[in-house]
C-alpha cells in the first residue's frame, strides 16, 4: 500500500509538479538545443551536401556534353551532318556543359565541366561562364565562377593559381590554353569590371586580348567580398 | 517539447523509439534536399559572381 503510494506520487511529481518558470526554461533550452542542431546540419549541408549533389551533376553534364560533342543534333536551321560540324559552345543553353576547365596548378586531375550561366542553381552544377562574356579562343574576356566552399568548391584553392599557371579550356570546338599574368587579388562584390570585354573598361569597349577571368568568394567560407585571377591566351586556335 | 511527443506516440517505447527515428530522418532529408537549398539562395552565402 504504502509503497504503491509513493510511487504514484513520485510519478505525478514527475509529470506535472514543475511550475511555470521550469517549464518556460525547459522549452527554451529545447529550442536551443534544436537550434544548435539545425546550425551543424547546414554546415554538414554546406560541406558534404552539397559536394553529392554536385558530383551527381557534373556526371550527368559530362555524359550530356561529350554525347553532344561527339555526335551534334543537327537543327533546322543548320543541318549539319552527325559528327561533321563541331557543336557552337555559344549556343550552349543556361545550365547546360558548356567546356571543360582544367587547372594543372591545382591538381593533375582538377577538371570541371562548366556550366553555362552563373545562376546559383547554374553553380551549384559547377563551375559557371558568364554568358555575356566572350567564348574560350574569342576576343574579350572570358568569364568563370565558381564555389570555394560547397558544391564541390571547385575553387577552393584559386588564391593558390598564380603568374604563370596554365589555365586549358576544350569545347567541342578546340582546346585554349590561358597562362595567368596577374596574381589572385581581393574585390568587392561589386567590382564588375573584372568582367568587362576589357577588364576596367566598361562594358562597350573593343576589346583587342583574348582574356580568361575567374572569380569566386572571399574569404573562403563567406562571401562579404570576392577573389578573382586573369590571364591571356597563349595557345589555341583564334577566333 | 521532445517528452510531450514522446507521451503522444502510439505503442510500446521500442515502436516510438523507431517512429521517433523515422520522423527524425525525414525531417532531416526534408531539409537537406529542400530546406537548406532554400535557405542558401534566399540568403545569398555562398555568392561567387560579381554585380
Amino acid at each position: 500500500m504504502y509503497r504503491r503510494a509513493r510511487r504514484a506520487q513520485h510519478k505525478r511529481a514527475r509529470r506535472g509538479a514543475r511550475g511555470p518558470v521550469a517549464t518556460t526554461i525547459g522549452i527554451a533550452g529545447e529550442l536551443l538545443l534544436t537550434m544548435g542542431i539545425l546550425v551543424l546540419l547546414y554546415v554538414v549541408y554546406v560541406l558534404w551536401g552539397t559536394g553529392v549533389q554536385t558530383d551527381r551533376a557534373q556526371d550527368e553534364l559530362r555524359e550530356q556534353m561529350v554525347d553532344r560533342w561527339s555526335d551534334p543534333v543537327a537543327t533546322e536551321e543548320e543541318p549539319v551532318a552527325a559528327g561533321e560540324a563541331p557543336v557552337d559552345p555559344a549556343e550552349t543553353e543556361i545550365g547546360d556543359g558548356y567546356a571543360l576547365l582544367r587547372i594543372p596548378a591545382l591538381g593533375d586531375d582538377w577538371e570541371w565541366v562548366v556550366v553555362q550561366g552563373v545562376e546559383l542553381s547554374d553553380l551549384a552544377r559547377g563551375p559557371g561562364h558568364y554568358e555575356d562574356t566572350a567564348d574560350p579562343g574569342e576576343l574579350g574576356n572570358f568569364s568563370v565562377a565558381a564555389h570555394r566552399a560547397g558544391h564541390g568548391a571547385p575553387f577552393a584553392d584559386l588564391d593558390r593559381v598564380g603568374i604563370g599557371d596554365a589555365v586549358e579550356v576544350e569545347t567541342a570546338a578546340g582546346t585554349w590554353t590561358y597562362t595567368i599574368d596577374e596574381p589572385a587579388r581581393v574585390i568587392a562584390p561589386t567590382d564588375t569590371w573584372v568582367v568587362d570585354p576589357v577588364p576596367g573598361q566598361g562594358a562597350g569597349a573593343e576589346p583587342t586580348e583574348r582574356r580568361i577571368t575567374l572569380t569566386t568568394c572571399h574569404p573562403r567560407y563567406g562571401s562579404s567580398q570576392r577573389l578573382y585571377v586573369s590571364g591571356v591566351l597563349t595557345d589555341g586556335e583564334e577566333i | 517539447m521532445y517528452a510531450w511527443v514522446w507521451r503522444h506516440l502510439p505503442g510500446p517505447w521500442p515502436v516510438r523509439m523507431l517512429i521517433a527515428l523515422v520522423l527524425t530522418a525525414v525531417i532531416v532529408v526534408v531539409l537537406m534536399l529542400w530546406g537548406f537549398p532554400w535557405f542558401e539562395d534566399t540568403f545569398g552565402l555562398n555568392d561567387v559572381t560579381v554585380g
